[in-house]
């Protein structure tokens, strides 16, 4: 049966291929701007990325006036304000960010600040930007956040120690640019952690109660393509045609999420992100298997369609698919020589029972299909630990 | 045509319902625990309360109800019509569906606002009952 009602909404325009990010003159001329503003960490500086943008930034006879590199993995605040100042002395009138979530998602604040001035903080909430921000041009060089078009930014508070979003359709780029030669030189534990980062988005996706047909459809071909390509991606990071597919899937979860949500994986790995800075994908990836288990009683048939998404042979019963499906997300970060338990993240175990109270109040627990309790979450955590 | 004819009648009805909960020993308790300030802004017609979790609240009261315009700074600002106002304390109105639907605007941290949602439940029938007990039977949905 379909939703009562449901909105779907994408405003990015995709373009994607081998060696893309150095020819996008043609694309960056459509925004009939002058002076580009590079968002970026000092990672992806040492890799020479930068100048393949350069040689597209010429071709659209636009001026780089800028480079912001100064973005951690955990963006905060405070970052996206300096960013925002850095940009605004340099009179940047078209934002590109390089980079992972935490780069692109710093760039999606400091676009709000530039555009509607005030503080980042200011518009911490739901749907409050009502009209269209200055350009944004989003180079993923990792696939796994989907961020380059997804309606959040997640950034950290560093006073109070958590992770919060602004929710707008303004936020997602403008232009997404997926270049699989810029993933080529990620090592195999970050390919698969951020790989498994997609994957819990497209799960969740689809089993949010936030659910819409299109979103639907998305997540479960994002499933099928992250689970045949990424443990080739892990094992040979040369391989071009893995990379493009990963890179492109995980755009597909991020356009899911986008409008369907998430549910308690990522509201636990906000909270271990927050509370100790485990790394998302490595949080998502440790919680995806005992977050479906947990939603197996209200989530049967969904977490069996997951089954049939991953390329397992449906047995006619759906109780048996459903814990095929676990058992499948289960043996696959082993495959993809990820942790399993979370004491491996260096969470502390005495302290689990705040990380399941804390999750109970992040927002993605919202759209979760089983009501999240906090005593019900800590066994899940105990067990994982 | 509107569930209110006026301000006075949202405070009469919504207001009052905020003022019967001040002392609910459950959504009271929980509310006032939040240490929140939590403004909702109506239109149609146009209308504000406060919930001040935050400062010192009357004898028997775990916080208090400020209708109108007021000097406090909220930490969340509600905002959206009377009408979805109305329909939300019958619990008719999914609130991620609203917020993506631009029915309802939220201003603050989103983990504040959701915290707060289990502990309100129980207002779900109590706003009918109050309605009733005020005359109102007619706005019961």
């Amino acid at each position: 049966m379909l939703p009562e009602y449901f909105d779907y909404h994408i405003r990015s325009r995709v373009v994607a291929g081998p060696g893309v990010a150095s020819a996008l003159g043609n694309e960056l001329r459509r925004f009939e701007r002058k002076r580009a503003f590079i968002v970026t960490d000092k990672v992806v500086g040492q890799l020479g990325f930068l100048d393949r943008v350069k040689k597209s930034l010429a071709d659209a006879e636009l001026d780089l006036v800028g480079v912001f590199d100064e973005v951690p993995p955990n963006s905060e605040f405070g970052v996206v304000m300096r960013g925002a100042a850095a940009c605004r002395a340099a009179r940047g009138d078209i934002l590109i960010a390089i980079g992972g979530g935490s780069v692109i998602d710093t760039a999606k604040g400091m676009n709000v600040v530039l555009s509607l001035g005030g503080d980042y903080i200011d518009y911490q909430g739901f749907g409050l930007i009502e009209r269209q921000l200055g350009p944004l041009v989003a180079i993923p060089t990792t696939a796994g956040t989907g961020s380059e078009v997804t309606a959040y930014a997640v950034i950290r508070d560093d006073a109070t120690k958590s992770k919060q979003t602004i929710v707008s359709n303004h936020l997602a780029a403008d232009l997404a640019v997926l270049d699989p030669e810029l993933t080529l030189s990620l090592p195999p534990s970050l390919t698969a952690s951020t790989g498994l980062d997609a994957l819990t988005h497209a799960v969740e996706a689809y089993l949010s109660t936030n659910w819409r047909p299109i979103s639907d459809g998305i997540a479960l071909h994002a499933c099928g393509i992250i689970v045949r390509w990424l443990p080739v991606a892990v094992d040979d990071g040369a391989n071009l045609e893995a990379r493009y597919e990963m890179l492109v899937a995980a755009c597909e979860a991020g356009m899911a999420f986008s409008s369907a949500m998430v549910g308690c994986v990522h509201a636990l790995a906000h909270t271990l992100g927050g509370l100790y800075e485990v790394p998302h994908g490595l949080a998502n990836a440790v919680l995806l298997a005992p977050g479906m288990e947990y939603n197996l009683p209200v989530a049967e048939a969904r977490l069996a369609d997951l089954a049939r998404a991953f390329g397992l042979k449906p047995t006619g019963d759906q109780a048996r698919d459903a814990r095929a499906a676990i058992d499948f997300v289960r043996g696959l970060l082993p495959r993809v020589k990820l942790p399993t338990r979370l004491r491996d993240l260096k969470v502390p175990e005495g302290e689990l029972a705040l990380v399941a109270e804390t999750a109970c109040l992040d927002a993605a627990i919202y759209t979760n299909p089983r009501e999240a309790v906090a005593e019900e979450l800590l066994e899940v955590l105990k067990k994982v630990y | 045509m509107a569930t209110f004819k006026d301000a006075a009648e949202v405070y009469q009805c919504v207001g009052g319902f905020f003022k019967t909960v001040t002392d609910h020993p459950e959504m009271g308790e929980k509310i006032g625990a939040s240490g929140l300030i939590i403004q909702f802004v109506y239109s149609e017609p146009d209308s504000i309360i406060t919930v001040d979790a935050k400062n010192p609240p009357p004898k028997g009261s775990f916080f208090r109800i400020i209708e109108g315009p007021c000097d406090l700074k909220p930490d969340v600002k509600m905002t959206m019509t009377a009408d979805i106002a109305h329909r939300f304390w019958f619990g008719k109105v999914n609130l991620v569906q609203a917020l993506a639907k631009g029915d309802m605007k939220a201003q603050g941290p989103i983990p504040s606002i959701l915290k707060l949602l289990p502990a309100i439940k129980p207002a779900y029938t109590l706003y009918p009952e109050y309605l009733k007990k005020i005359g109102k039977a007619d706005k019961v949905i």
